[in-house]
């Protein structure tokens, strides 16, 4: 099975962290079912510039098995149907099974992009997956929450699975020095990666936020001033 | 109640008509998918149909409810939807719509709904079916997106007529270093929009979101039209339901106020404060509902012993932190009010803590509706 792993390049940190919150799941959970069955492959995909490459390193570091980046545009700018379409043309050329996507991006938080992916793949599309699990011919069986029901579903392939933080930890391995994988190049010069839209985002005004925070002694104090504001 | 309620059915869905939409000549759309738990609209719902309605009001639109079920719904749930601000019903009625809204069962019926009354804005309410559906809807129409939003009217004349004003949406960037305003008519396109919970005009409690809906919203006519459509099954969804149970954090992303308390400080801290937490105020452990965090959009927020909270929140929402010992609140950290409790955590703390959070108290939903809608006024 060829699994999929899309990732961004989340602000940078003054942890250091690599990787976007909700990717680490996302990646986690792909190197998780990756170790149950010997023909299982993670390849890691960032639309993104050659400065933006640290996830993918950071992916590869923790055992994925292949590194693509997807090149030729200014990304940083485009809205989530372009991310989405340039992400599902690259995933097309990579023939992949199943794809995981981290449910929110670390920056805007919009969670759009998987929902695109699989819109212009034309594939299945589930929502805030907080646990997988391989469930054998061409399945996998999810964990979801919605309309008060926490449930159980089995997912046919191919289908892109957004994932969240769920109860458990993702376990993802520390740097190892030994993955001497580079970072493959993935260049869409194929017209139908041009065919982007670019106004849903762009024309929306950026203001600076101008609140500040108000320091209190209690937690009346606390609890008032959030009522007040 | 004697109720004039006109139904098509089996329409077939229309053409997609969304340049219609940004004509001078016609008023627009907003169109609010409601959430139904237990067959009852959830606060959430009511309350984005009562932000809907305050923008109407102002900007001259019509309101439209969207429900999908497997059946129809009750007479007294129109009314509700009304009274809370539609103008109209249109149920999406089919086999599996009553199930938990997945996009490969409920994203066609949805769109079906949207192709027949092409929107201006679709608001989703929080803590619902939102996150799985609303990204996946704007995809289809090529609609911009926005997470966690707020709906400002301007005081300017907006595109549709003198008078009318002018909407405008906001949402943060996660890192809540900006806010970017989405204006729909500029963008030539529909915006589909997850708002926060808040509270709805004469729900009770006190300021909060709710004095914003009061800033203009106005309630509407329990005596409205539904209009059904008849929805199938997709042919293959390829999902199979295998297991399912209550979620026991399912009240989480319905929560106005939400605590959420690192399990650092203790799981008897935690107990305490779920013990005495009002009606209307939700504590959680950070982990265990992590995945329920994410997909609230509470009115208020208060992370305690951590300040760790940067996917929630919308523009009109406010954030509160407590602190221990010598923390220090990180640069970019979410917090509109700070306050450092002294030393480790007590009981001392937990004590004041829960004292406090009583002001924020929300009636229960209907109980509290229906008691503020049977007194005078």
């Amino acid at each position: 099975m060829n699994l999929i792993v899309c990732l961004h390049a989340p602000p940078a940190t003054t942890d250091g962290h690599t990787l976007g919150r909700d990717d680490t799941h996302a990646l986690g959970h792909a190197l998780a079912l990756a170790g149950t069955g010997p023909s299982h492959r993670v390849t890691a995909v960032l639309a993104g510039s050659a400065l933006e490459t640290g996830p993918l390193h950071r992916a590869l570091a923790a055992g994925a098995h292949r590194a693509v980046r997807v090149g030729g545009d200014d990304f940083g700018a485009a809205d989530f149907h372009t991310v989405g379409q340039v992400l599902a043309v690259a995933i097309r050329r990579l023939d992949a099974d199943l794809i995981l996507t981290g449910g929110r991006s670390d920056d805007d938080g919009l969670g759009a992009v998987p929902a695109a992916v699989a819109r212009y793949l034309g594939i299945g599309y589930v929502a805030s997956v907080e646990e997988i699990a391989m469930a054998g011919d061409g399945a996998v069986e999810v964990v979801v929450r919605g309309a008060g029901r926490k449930r159980r579903l089995r997912v046919k392939l191919p289908a892109v699975l957004s994932v969240v933080a769920g109860p458990q930890d993702s376990v993802i391995a520390p740097d190892r020095t030994g993955n001497p994988a580079e970072i493959d190049l993935l260049s869409l010069a194929d017209p139908e990666a041009t065919v982007v839209r670019r106004r849903t985002e762009l024309l929306g005004r950026e203001e600076p936020a101008s609140r500040g925070t108000e320091e209190v002694t209690s937690a009346a104090a606390l609890v008032a001033a959030l009522d007040r504001r | 109640m004697d109720r004039a309620e006109r139904r098509w059915h089996d329409r077939t869905p229309g053409a997609w008509r969304l340049a219609s939409t940004f004509e001078a000549t016609s008023l627009p759309n907003l169109l609010v998918p409601i959430d139904l738990r237990d067959g009852e609209p959830t606060g959430p719902s009511l309350f984005a149909l009562s932000e809907a309605r305050r923008i109407a009001h102002q900007a001259g639109a019509t309101i439209y409810a969207i429900a999908m079920n497997d059946r129809e719904l009750a007479p007294r749930v129109v009314s509700d939807l009304g009274r809370a601000g539609a103008d109209k019903v249109i149920l999406c009625e089919g086999a599996g719509l009553g199930a938990p809204p997945m996009e490969a069962t409920h994203g066609p019926a949805l769109l079906a709904a949207v192709e027949r009354v092409p929107p201006l804005l679709v608001l989703f309410p929080a803590g619902g079916a939102g996150p799985e559906l609303a990204p996946s809807l704007a995809a289809r129409i090529g609609a911009a997106f926005a997470a966690r939003a707020d709906l400002v009217v301007s005081e300017t004349d907006g595109p549709f007529a003198d008078g009318v004003g002018r909407v405008f949406l906001r949402r943060w960037r996660s890192d809540r270093s900006s806010y970017r305003r989405l204006d729909p008519v500029e963008i030539e396109r529909p915006v589909v929009a997850l708002l926060a919970s808040g509270r709805r005009p004469g729900q009770g409690g006190q300021g909060g979101q709710g004095g914003q809906g009061g800033q203009g919203g106005q309630g509407g006519s329990e005596d409205i039209d539904i209009e059904v459509i008849a929805c199938p099954p997709p042919a293959q969804s390829g999902i199979q339901e295998i297991a399912s149970e209550p979620d026991g954090l399912a009240e989480v992303s319905l929560s106005q106020v939400l605590v959420i308390v690192d399990p650092a400080v203790g799981v008897e801290a935690l107990a305490r404060l779920t013990a005495e937490a009002p009606a209307g105020v939700v504590v959680v452990d950070r982990k265990a509902a992590a995945t329920a965090i994410a997909a609230s959009a509470p009115e208020i927020l208060i992370g305690v012993g951590h300040a760790d909270l940067p996917m929630v929140g919308t523009p009109s929402g406010r954030v509160g932190v407590i602190l221990f010992g010598d923390a220090v609140l990180p640069p970019g950290a979410l917090a509109d009010v700070l306050w450092r409790a002294p030393g480790d955590p007590g009981d001392v703390v937990w004590a004041d803590l829960a004292r406090a959070l009583t002001s924020l108290a929300v009636p229960a939903t209907r109980a509290a509706d229906r008691a503020g809608r049977e007194s005078p006024t």
